[in-house]
């Protein structure tokens, strides 16, 4: 066995590290906070074990359709890194009997190590959402879009992958001060995870990883 | 608010101190070496046509020191032949893997002692700081310190360069580059053979992530053999499975191999072969020519 677990670590502790932030945008001048854990599943020893991620999160409803947030990786920051993100959520369509409420999300992911070592990532999640019950509990479904914008890796490789899409399903259970996530995500699907030392364990098998992940919100 | 920033940035300013470097050293502790009789995991186990007679099996502690450091940490080594003979033979300094130890490496060992013909050559082969026996923690300047250790050690007991090949598997490429690129080491090998070799630290974090990300976000490790690799003149010789699935042949390898610019070089891509199956998939015989044929040319 080599360090697969480290190595599984370092992997995602860059990318698409954690759940989709703020499905349905908070109300006007509603404040929150979110901690989230929980990252792709892998196996190690004869277990099957998420990768503990850990993230948090602030976001401010600027209007009841619009929501800005800044999320800060902990785990990253463990390391010595400054990385954050920074976006909004945007409604555009209110729910209809059965037709899903849809929101989008652009995001700004960077990374800063020091003055040498920094990197900037658009990330675009597009989520629909269905309300349901007096406390307004939703389920969701969405993509996760990271893009790579990079032409090259080290000594001029060519860097062939530059878009990342991860599907996600999710439920919120909601109160009128706190919201429990729980949110799975099939993490770039279509990228082969044969060539990696990592053993991702997905329903897909041979490709991209299955994460899992559980986030507690106070609103306030 | 201000409290919430200030918390912040206290956190970052203050959370910086973890690496991964530490964690990526793969070494095994232990209190004896078993050699032969060693019952843990190995790659391969040789016939007994490869046993080396007890006699020409030497293990002993040499003392490492890098530049940085005020004292010494004691190292354990495997010298396969005949010492007194060390000034007239020719010998495989072989820097062995990330993982575990020297019991683990064992038979790679017996192997090369094999090459031409039954202990043609002599073998050296130490554990890194951290890994068997040694004492002490791995480190990237250990890595580099401990092997100069060895070869002062076979300088001592009379070999000259043009008598010195080195061998490095995996990690062990990286102090096998560094010492064949740079004339700071107590000896300088007159060939290099390297088997699975890394490009760089920074290649090991991108084929991981798949991101063009700057290695430096998760570890220091400045190993980077695609750099030194352009340092060496000696001649070369370059061993890879294309099936390798820790060290990609193509975004490793191939960059080591055409980085390379020296006198005279020969790459070997063995088609089916993984990480660790180059000897099992080749054959062993076929392995020791193409190491025999490297070393007489």
């Amino acid at each position: 066995m080599y360090q697969k677990i480290l190595i599984a670590f370092l992997s995602a502790l860059i990318f698409s590290c954690g759940p989709s932030k703020f499905v349905k945008p908070l109300e006007k001048n509603q404040h929150a906070g979110t901690v989230s854990l929980g990252g792709p599943l892998i196996k190690y020893g004869n277990a099957t074990t998420p990768i503990p991620f850990f993230t948090g999160t602030y976001g401010y409803g600027i209007d009841s359709t619009l929501t800005g947030f800044a999320s800060l990786n902990i785990t990253s920051a463990l390391y010595g890194n400054l990385q954050m993100e920074l976006g909004a959520t945007k409604q555009l369509l209110k729910q209809q009997h059965f037709l899903p409420a849809f929101s989008f999300s652009p995001v700004i992911n960077f990374i800063y190590h020091d003055s040498k070592s920094y990197k900037v990532y658009p990330q675009l999640d597009l989520n629909a959402f269905w309300e349901y019950g007096k406390h307004k509990n939703y389920i969701y479904v969405g993509v996760n879009n990271w893009f790579e914008l990079a032409s090259k890796k080290a000594y001029g490789i060519s860097q062939e992958n530059h878009w990342f899409v991860s599907p996600m399903i999710g439920h919120s259970f909601n109160n009128a001060k706190w919201n429990i996530n729980i949110e799975a995500k099939i993490i770039a699907p279509n990228l082969s995870n044969e060539k990696l030392v990592v053993d991702y364990q997905t329903p897909l098998k041979h490709r991209g990883a299955f994460g899992l992940y559980l986030s507690y919100t106070r609103k306030f | 608010m201000k409290k919430l920033i200030y918390t912040f940035i206290a956190f970052v300013s203050l959370s910086s101190c973890l690496r991964l470097d530490d964690n990526l050293f793969n070494q095994n502790k232990l209190s004896e070496y078993k050699l032969d009789n060693y019952t843990g995991e190995v790659d391969f186990i040789l016939p007994n046509t490869y046993d080396i007679p007890s006699n020409l099996i030497h293990t002993f502690q040499l003392h490492s020191q890098s530049p940085s450091e005020a004292s010494s940490t004691t190292i354990y080594a495997i010298y396969i032949g005949d010492i007194a003979t060390i000034a007239t033979d020719t010998v495989i300094m072989y820097c062995h893997g990330n993982k575990d130890h020297m019991d683990f490496y064992w038979p790679r060992a017996k192997l090369l002692a094999n090459t031409v013909s039954k202990n043609h050559y002599g073998v050296l082969m130490i554990d890194y700081r951290g890994y068997g026996m040694s004492e002490g923690k791995p480190t990237e300047d250990g890595l580099y310190a401990d092997v100069d250790a060895a070869i002062k050690w076979l300088s001592l007991s009379g070999l000259t360069n043009d008598r010195l090949m080195i061998y490095g598997f995996s990690l062990g490429t990286a102090p096998a580059t560094k010492i064949s690129a740079n004339n700071n080491y107590s000896m300088k090998p007159s060939k290099l053979m390297l088997e699975a070799p890394f490009a760089s630290a920074e290649v090991m974090v991108q084929d991981q992530t798949g991101l063009a990300l700057p290695g430096t976000t998760v570890t220091d490790l400045k190993i980077n053999n695609g750099e030194e690799i352009k340092k060496v003149q000696q001649p070369f010789l370059w061993i890879h499975g294309e099936a390798d699935d820790f060290i990609n042949i193509n975004t490793h390898g191939v960059v080591v191999y055409n980085n390379y610019n020296g006198s005279y070089k020969e790459g070997h891509r063995i088609a089916n072969a993984g990480h660790s199956t180059i000897e099992t998939t080749l054959g062993f015989q076929e392995y020791l020519q193409i190491i025999g044929n490297f070393i007489r040319r």
